[in-house]
């Protein structure tokens, strides 16, 4: 037995680790993962170095956005290189000062005009995998955060906490196959649901046949699904197709928010985070 | 030791890259499963207790940073590295064109054991043409990198294994 073991230790282990994973998908399916502390002991681990990493990600973005700016004038410039040189790094550090001022306030102005407790986070990872369309957030529990709580910028809706650690929070983007935010069209009132999906980008699902929808109109939440803020921009349609059969009509959406392009976010508290107006 | 830190480092590392500096090349929504690539390298080279449980922890740790369920992943890349090693000994390693043809073939497999994983733990519409266009566009971008990144491996080690330890 020893020796069958010794002999083919590594199939085991390998065939152990299967039903472990599938163990703990069955857990999680029947929500029996509560604390699960090898999750927080990853986190602990890559945080620090995800913050450093994004940071420099959105430094070489900024420079590159700068740089294709400035290339016009590259013939004028060819005499002052070294002068021009010197001044572009100033410059960069001065333009990503007033661009982070920019957003931050944009972020305050939207937190006064939501009631209850907001927090400003970063996002610091994004999805390792096409499957999943997520991010991570510099903030955990011990800010505030809780599973569940809607997270927006001043230009719309991003998606919502679907795990906690203590200093880090995972977000589902609302262009995950998985996720759902109850809208309404805001020309007609017509309520659907926004999802991201696999095959066709974001779409508004159950939108009736009979429903006015037309390119252009804008989504917005309805405050109905107890999570998100009333009014918040989700995104808008971008095209509509009437099937010959089926009761819904099919609709692809574009989202306000992208994902790849944010850096700061609020956090919003899924029942005390009404819209003031 | 030098080598469990070797791979650590390289596993850590390759997490990075996928969740920051990957998302900055214009590929769309696609990223390069590099995690993927190390899997099949330990199951290749490195056929052992540790790389088995390595490779479940990669797959895990892309479960904490990234997805909707716990052990979706773990279970992905636990089956790649089962399937690698089982087939290991009938390949003939020493090529890039074949050691591409291997990591295409599982991250295939990794595509399939996400799949039916999906089936059975999640519910969502329209996913098999979706899940077909993710699988095959992951797993040539995945070939395409695996020469690469299997060449910087074994440097690596060679360059790990350089620093003996005294003999007493």
């Amino acid at each position: 037995m020893l020796a069958f073991l010794r002999k083919n230790q590594v199939p085991l282990s390998s065939c152990f680790c299967v039903l472990l994973s599938i163990y703990i998908l069955t857990a999680g399916a029947r929500g029996q993962l509560r604390n699960e502390p090898l999750g927080a002991v990853v986190m602990w681990i890559l945080r620090p170095l995800q913050v450093v990493s994004q940071g420099t990600v959105n430094w070489i973005s900024g420079f590159r956005d700068n740089y294709d700016t400035l290339s016009g004038f590259k013939a004028e410039n060819e005499r002052l290189r070294k002068r021009v040189q010197n001044l572009e790094v100033e410059r960069q550090k001065h333009l990503e000062a007033e661009a982070t001022n920019h957003r931050l306030q944009q972020l305050l102005a939207l937190r006064s005009h939501l009631s209850g407790t907001a927090i400003t986070a970063s996002i610091i990872a994004n999805s390792a995998t096409s499957w999943f369309q997520s991010c991570l957030l510099d903030k955990g529990s011990a800010d505030g955060v809780r599973k569940g709580m809607a997270v927006v910028t001043p230009l719309g809706v991003i998606g919502q906490v679907v795990a906690v650690t203590v200093r880090t929070a995972k977000v589902l983007l609302l262009t995950d196959a998985n996720s759902g935010i109850d809208v309404l069209v805001q020309r007609t009132r017509s309520r659907g649901i926004v999802s991201g999906s696999l095959e066709n980008g974001t779409v508004l699902k159950y939108m009736k046949r009979s429903e006015d929808v037309q390119e252009g109109d804008r989504l917005i939440t309805s405050g109905m699904d107890g999570v998100f803020p009333k009014g918040l921009m989700v995104g808008a349609v971008i095209k509509v197709r009437k099937q010959h059969l089926g009761l819904f009509q099919f609709v692809e959406v574009l989202p306000a928010v992208q994902s790849a392009r944010t850096e700061e976010v609020l956090v919003v508290a899924a029942d005390n985070g009404a819209a003031k107006n | 030791m030098r080598l469990f830190l070797l791979f650590f480092a390289v596993g850590v590392l390759l997490l990075l890259l996928q969740t920051t500096f990957l998302h900055l090349l214009p590929i769309g929504p696609v990223v390069p499963d590099l995690v993927l690539v190390l899997c099949v390298y330990l199951g290749l080279h490195h056929p052992t207790v540790g790389a088995a449980l390595g490779s479940f922890l990669l797959g895990y740790s892309i479960d904490v940073v990234s997805s909707r369920m716990l052990g979706l992943n773990a279970f992905a890349m636990s089956l790649v590295f089962l399937a690698v090693y089982l087939s290991s000994r009938s390949i003939w390693l020493h090529h890039p064109v074949v050691s591409s043809l291997v990591v295409f073939l599982a991250a295939l497999v990794k595509g399939a054991a996400l799949v039916l994983a999906w089936v059975v733990f999640l519910s969502v519409d329209s996913f098999w043409m979706g899940a077909a266009r993710y699988i095959i566009t992951e797993a040539l971008t995945a070939a395409v990198l695996a020469p690469l990144v299997f060449y910087l491996l074994r440097r690596g080690e060679q360059f790990t294994m350089r620093f003996r330890a005294p003999a007493q």
